[in-house]
């Protein structure tokens, strides 16, 4: 599972098919594809799993670009793998 | 109201070494004093059209120059700046004394003015819209401006710009514009007339000169302006003048690098940016001859460069 990392407000604003996105935890500021933001987006109504992000992407439980999508943002503490 | 230059040289002078001068830049006053005449002639040559307050008011900043009271005031001289009363600086050659006044009151800006997102660009205004210069040193951005402002554009700054949060309006603070280097002997030749301070060589950025402001963008100080562009300059030798789009995302993140509280302001950083971008075309802007940058900028118009 995983979940928004506490404290992120998940400020951003969206142009053309990018996304510039506040980073609140390390005063940051990324810029995003929409992949990026709807997993994010999904995220801040509460945490999912892998086959519920692929969902939102259209795409299934075992693609590996979701995978390397999910490990990015956990990098830039945007999210975090969550027990329950 | 009292101007710099309605004072003689020698009530310049003796007010400076005494209790000082409440000089008013923008919407900042900063107390000034100093018994250094490479300060006193600095300030008569390129601020006699900036307002006085009368002394003992408020003042945003107070700042001293001073000749330290050890050996190396008669050997190698040297001088030192007080802010607020306290050295927060390593004291320099006597003979930067003029530009350190200027380092200094940048310095006071750029660290104490959180009500604005303050960012290192120039900004200039033509008919009410505003052109933001975001650049780091050496692209040609102090040279560009200079540029600008003595062929029909509004000096607004030649390095900090301070873009207020509630409305996006940028406020103007023109100052002497710092020129460095080729730049200054570039620019004596371009101009008509120009008044810059003496050069001083050997400085941390090379010779220095500053350009006095034009006088009319000293006089509509108060006059705000909304940003219509943001433009990232860079001079290339030989280059043609060029603009090519940036992506507003991209933009985004570019202009928070060059912004000095960016982090400081939080969200609301975040947001006030974001709206600027948002008002603004942003391009990169690829240059090497001052005529045809100025004809570019000529034509720019919202939404169609």
């Amino acid at each position: 599972m995983w979940r928004l990392s506490p404290g992120q407000q998940l400020r951003h604003r969206v142009w053309d098919r990018e996304c510039a996105l506040y980073n609140d935890l390390s005063g940051d500021t990324h810029v995003l594809g929409s992949d990026a933001l709807a997993v994010l987006l999904a995220l801040r109504a509460g945490a999912a799993g892998l086959p519920a992000l692929a969902l939102v992407l259209r795409r299934t439980a075992d693609d590996a670009a979701l995978t390397r999508l999910l490990a990015d943002l956990e990098r830039l503490a945007l999210i975090e793998a969550s027990a329950c | 109201m009292l101007k710099l230059g309605d004072l003689s040289a020698r009530q310049l002078t003796s007010r400076l070494a005494d209790d000082g001068l409440y000089l008013e830049t923008g919407r900042f006053v900063t107390r000034i004093q100093s018994s250094i005449p490479s300060v006193a002639h600095g300030l008569g040559l390129l601020y006699g059209d900036y307002p006085l307050q009368q002394a003992a008011q408020f003042a945003d900043f107070h700042l001293r120059l001073a000749r330290p009271a050890n050996g190396r005031r008669w050997f190698r001289p040297q001088v030192v700046l007080f802010q607020d009363g306290n050295s927060r600086f390593r004291p320099l050659p006597l003979a930067h004394a003029f530009p350190m006044f200027e380092w200094g009151l940048n310095w006071c800006i750029s660290s104490r003015a959180h009500d604005y997102l303050m960012l290192h660009a120039a900004v200039v205004e033509k008919d009410g819209r505003a052109a933001i210069l975001p650049a780091p040193p050496g692209s040609g951005k102090s040279t560009l401006c200079a540029a600008l402002v003595h062929n029909g554009w509004r000096l607004l700054s030649d390095e900090l710009t301070l873009v207020r949060p509630q409305d996006g309006h940028v406020l103007p603070l023109p100052r002497p514009i710092s020129l460095k280097n080729g730049s200054i002997a570039l620019m004596r030749d371009f101009l008509s007339d120009p008044v810059f301070s003496p050069a001083v060589i050997d400085t941390h950025k090379g010779t220095v000169a500053h350009l006095k402001a034009p006088t009319d963008s000293v006089l509509r100080h108060a006059e705000t302006a909304l940003p219509a562009w943001i433009i990232f300059p860079r001079y290339e030798a030989g280059a043609d003048a060029v603009l090519t789009a940036v992506g507003k995302a991209s933009a985004h993140v570019r202009v928070a690098k060059n912004a000095f509280n960016y982090s400081l302001l939080g969200g609301r950083g975040f947001d006030t940016l974001a709206d600027l971008i948002d008002r603004c075309d942003s391009h990169e802007f690829r240059y090497s001859r001052l005529d045809d940058a100025l004809a570019t900028f000529e034509r720019l118009r919202p939404g169609q460069p």
